[in-house]
């Protein structure tokens, strides 16, 4: 067990490297209040990381628990709100089902002794595939109680998180179950060699049935504070939680053979990566280096454990050496406190003339939202603005909240927020405003009472309904279409497609609309969808595209077919989709202009920032795009643009 | 070489029982074009679920091929676009390919550090990077001769089959016959009988990770081909679509044994599953329920199947 020791050594001294860095580089990073945010970030995948550790410890591994949310969180939201089921019934079946899940897996693996990596690979894909199919990937449970949701969002004693209880009950639990009892030794010993334990009448199967329902629960568990923290219960929840809970345990020393690993190690892990993506978000500096500090770090630290274990004569010398390496780092520690404490009037007072405005994306990779930043950085530099440009990297809600609570920390003068999901961002939002901080939504709105001002660039019923018109346009008013939209469980897409289908039902009874497929943003999908389409519905003669990628994509596969009868339109970029739009495949692609609107997603909160802007106001001067109108809190972008043959070439974006 | 199937079967009845039904049920499946579509949309899961197939037999696992599938190809594209030449530039993306899978590769062997462990890391790494310096900006304006090798759509379109067929193949003919991917076999069996009866373990399990780099690289390459421009994010869940190809065409994760055939057989089923379930105007939304239980169930027979031999043994 000396390997897991050094291991946590490198890990305590690089906690403490990264709390030196960040001390000097976070604005707010090392304050009380920031203390206990880590932790509430930490919960989630803490419990997870938690209930990993004995499977882990046993040689096993569950790749299912992060689709396990995604399954609890939508059974939670359908029996309370279409069953009407009592808050606390629900969590309880909730829980239930992420037993039974967690049996599932564990009678596969343990009674059948099929190895769990592809028992949970197979339950990771059927779990949240069963979420999907409840929910139609589509619906959105939320409006839950107060009463419920204070334990994801409320704090006890107005500082300590609620869930906070939950995540010191777990760690007890588990510690206690896997370091102090004769059932933990035995998943020591069955993680080192599950027949010699078996030998030495350690009941093997029902200990793994043990590990894996646990594990099972603690999803369960993982999902009831995950809805409460965002307020929403949806079926992609959790997604990618189970990489990173693995990846703190590994870090935490926990060997991935099984047969070693600590409890405290484990919360080591948790720590190293929780505090890296919470500094590096207040130092504003961007969110892909956490991926890649992690990795390195996983790299480094098993590279370091392997190297110094090759060299067992010079263990005692490593050990002093680790050790003072992390005396160093406490050392600098307590320097940076009291260095902090002497500086906390400095920070306060800082009102100059340069605001800091933080403009949040719905998905920084995104074509779209790339455009957005080359005119959200043009507003910044005309406009004296310091722009913290930062988003999740996919369609993730519950990364936009953290951003937002990260931001409230390092008290920006004014947030931006294209909003994925309204319920889940509002709180923090109205949060940010009682700090005082400025609060503008822009491409999507969160609840109005949450933000100063919504930059409308287009309502979704206008979108909706632009297309259908369109739609209707092309098919002269009668025939079949089909849509390819994003990921099943995008909010917009969804919202869009809803006022498709009112359009048509009320306006246009010859179109029919015969089949709705998903590309998951991906160019290749929904090249390979359209194909699909197009063979299955010989009679559909447009297929309506509404996610940037799905566009071209679609282009593409009409193009290679070679079929002159159909066609393509939908939302996306004019660049990604000019070459279609003059070979005849894509007859109109609709949209806004995108680097006005990411210039107004600075503009405004700046304005409102220096108090140029008020409520109640009618118009306000946006630098380049001069004065521009506002209705009641609606700050007016234009109509949307239908981009053709004749005009595509005019624009670059 | 006798065909023997014990482990592929359950996979093969899977697919017998879905090509029947969709023989009746929408026999317009069976088009040639919806089968070279397929084809075309499969190659680039085949060729990684080859090397997949290795790193499996081998007893490791690979889970940042999604990863390099997307560094590959866009530098596939950049390089393309700065006007390396089209002979030339293929090769250098699958080097890159090839250089990756060296890290992972040497990590794994050398280091000896968990394939899991090491991959899971390199795939973080590696995408997040990506993200990072292109900001998730495609590769645009290539010349008009990237698409299709420039070869025009049919002649593109016949190349990238045949080309990812004979290369199948030649892994396939490869593992059954040459001492050299024997030699994986045996390391996965049992690494310590392979290393005394000569084989030199770590060398090989670097080799076929530096394979599975180069394989994800010629992927990337067929793949990137098809289209006009590289996108920024391509490959993503490419790892799971691989492995549960694997798994389901009958190779067993603990390694030693498994063949490509099943895995051909695995990508096939696994790979029809989503066109299938549009022909037949199944709902989307319960696909990956579909696909999940479509393991499960294979993984249960399999488990049924080394029940029974073990109580046969006994008896």
């Amino acid at each position: 067990m000396t390997t897991n020791r050094k291991q946590e050594w490198i890990l305590a001294a690089f906690i403490a490297m990264e709390v030196v860095l960040f001390s000097f580089t976070g604005r707010n990073f090392f304050s009380v209040t920031n203390f206990f945010e880590c932790i509430r970030l930490a919960v989630e995948i803490g419990l997870l990381a938690l209930a990993l550790t004995p499977v882990i410890v046993t040689g096993g591994i569950d790749l299912s628990v992060g689709s396990m949310m995604g399954l609890c969180a939508v059974v939670f939201g359908v029996l309370w709100s279409d069953a009407h089921f009592s808050i606390v019934l629900a969590i309880a079946i909730a829980l239930l089902v992420s037993l039974i899940g967690g049996a599932l897996n564990a009678l596969l693996i343990s009674r059948l002794n099929v190895s769990p990596l592809i028992v949970t690979l197979g339950t990771f894909s059927l779990f949240r595939g069963i979420a999907e199919g409840i929910t139609g990937g589509a619906r959105n449970y939320s409006g839950f109680p107060a009463r419920f949701l204070y334990l994801g969002q409320g704090y006890l004693g107005g500082l300590v998180p609620a869930q906070t209880i939950l995540l010191l009950l777990a760690i007890a639990g588990f510690y206690l179950l896997l370091e102090r009892t004769v059932v933990g030794r035995g998943l020591y010993a069955i993680g080192h060699s599950a027949e010699g334990a078996r030998y030495a009448a350690v009941p093997v199967a029902s200990r793994l049935l043990l590990v894996y329902v646990l594990a099972g629960f603690a999803a369960g568990l993982a999902a009831i504070v995950y809805v409460a923290h965002l307020g929403q219960a949806k079926s992609d929840a959790g997604t990618g939680y189970e990489l990173i809970a693995i990846t703190a345990v590994v870090l935490g020393g926990t060997s991935i053979f099984g047969g070693s690993g600590t409890i405290v190690g484990t919360l080591m892990g948790l720590a190293a990566i929780v505090i890296l993506q919470n500094g590096l978000r207040l130092s504003a500096w961007p969110t892909e280096v956490a991926g890649v500090a992690t990795g390195s770090l996983l790299v480094l630290t098993i590279a370091i454990e392997r190297w110094a274990n090759r060299e067992e004569r010079h263990e005692a010398k490593l050990m002093v050496r680790w050790g003072l390496l992390a005396t160093v780092a406490a050392l600098a520690l307590l320097a940076v406190f009291l260095l902090r404490i002497r500086r906390v009037g400095e920070v306060t007072t800082s009102a100059g003339k340069r605001v800091t405005v933080a403009v949040m994306p719905k998905a920084k990779g995104d074509p779209y939202f790339i455009s957005c930043k080359v005119g959200a950085e043009e507003a910044a530099n005309a406009l004296n603005v310091d722009l913290i440009w930062d988003g999740p990297t996919g369609l993730d809600a519950a990364k936009q909240n953290e951003l937002v609570q990260s931001w409230i920390t390092r008290h920006v003068d004014a947030i931006s927020v294209s909003v994925e999901n309204a319920p889940g961002i509002s709180t923090v939002l109205r949060q940010a405003r009682a700090q005082g901080i400025k609060v503008v939504t822009w491409d999507a709105d969160a609840e109005p009472d949450a933000r100063d001002y919504f930059i409308n660039q287009a309502t979704a019923q206008s979108i909706g309904f632009a297309l259908t018109d369109e739609t209707a346009r092309v098919l002269d008013g009668r025939g079949d279409f089909a849509i390819i939209t994003g990921a099943l469980s995008a909010a917009n897409q969804n919202l869009w497609m809803g006022f498709t289908r009112q359009r048509v039902a009320e306006k246009y009874p010859g179109l029919k609309l015969v089949a709705v497929r998903p590309s998951d943003d991906d160019r290749d999908k929904a090249f390979a969808e359209a194909q699909t389409l197009m063979k299955v519905y010989p009679d559909v003669k447009l297929l309506v595209a509404i996610s940037a990628p799905a566009v071209p994509g679609a282009g593409e596969a009409v193009r290679q077919s070679g079929r002159k009868d159909v066609h393509v339109i939908g939302l996306s970029l004019p660049n990604l989709c000019k070459p279609y739009v003059h070979g005849g495949e894509i007859e109109a692609v609709v949209l806004w202009n995108t680097k006005d609107l990411g210039y107004l997603a600075v503009a405004a909160p700046a304005a409102l920032a220096r108090g140029t802007l008020k409520a109640g106001a009618t118009g306000f001067d946006a630098g380049r795009l001069g004065k521009v109108e506002i209705k009641g809190s609606d700050i007016i972008l234009g109509a949307p643009v239908f981009f053709r043959k004749d005009n595509i070439d005019r624009f670059n974006f | 070489m006798k065909l023997k199937l014990e482990r592929e079967w359950p996979a093969l009845a899977a697919l017998a029982v879905l090509y029947l039904f969709l023989a009746v049920a929408a026999p317009s499946f069976y088009h040639f074009e919806n089968l070279r579509d397929l084809a075309l949309a499969n190659v680039s899961v085949l060729l990684v679920a080859a090397g997949m197939t290795l790193v499996i037999v081998i007893a490791q696992i690979d889970i940042s091929v999604g990863s390099l599938f997307a560094v590959t190809s866009v530098a596939y594209g950049v390089l393309v676009k700065e006007g390396v030449p089209l002979l030339l530039a293929p090769f250098a993306a699958i080097l890159i390919g090839a250089l990756l899978g060296a890290i992972n590769g040497g990590l794994i062997s050398f280091v000896r550090a968990p394939s899991i462990v090491v991959t899971l890391a390199t795939m973080i790494v590696w995408r997040e990077s990506l993200r990072w310096s292109t900001g998730g900006a495609w590769v645009e304006d290539l010349p008009v001769n990237f698409q299709w090798f420039g070869l025009g759509q049919q002649m593109g379109q016949a190349v990238i089959v045949v080309l990812a067929l004979i290369l199948f193949a030649l892994f396939w003919w490869a593992s059954e016959n040459l001492s050299a991917f024997r030699a994986i076999y045996a390391t996965g069996s049992d690494s310590e009988a392979a290393r005394l009866a000569g084989i030199p373990v770590r060398q090989v399990l670097f080799a076929v990770f530096v394979l599975m780099g180069a394989l994800t690289g010629v992927a990337a390459v067929l793949n990137a081909v098809r289209f006009s421009d590289v996108p920024a994010n391509s490959g993503m869940n490419l790892e799971l679509k691989a492995i549960a190809a694997v798994v389901v065409g009958g190779t067993p994760i603990t390694g030693g044994c498994g063949s490509l055939l099943g895995t051909f057989i695995g990508v096939l089923l696994l790979g029809s599953i989503g066109p299938a379930l549009t022909f037949l105007g199944i709902n989307p939304y319960w696909e990956k329920a579909i696909q999940g239980a479509i393991i499960l169930a294979t993984v249960f027979f399999e488990a049924l199947r080394t029940h029974r031999e073990k109580r046969l043994a006994i008896a």
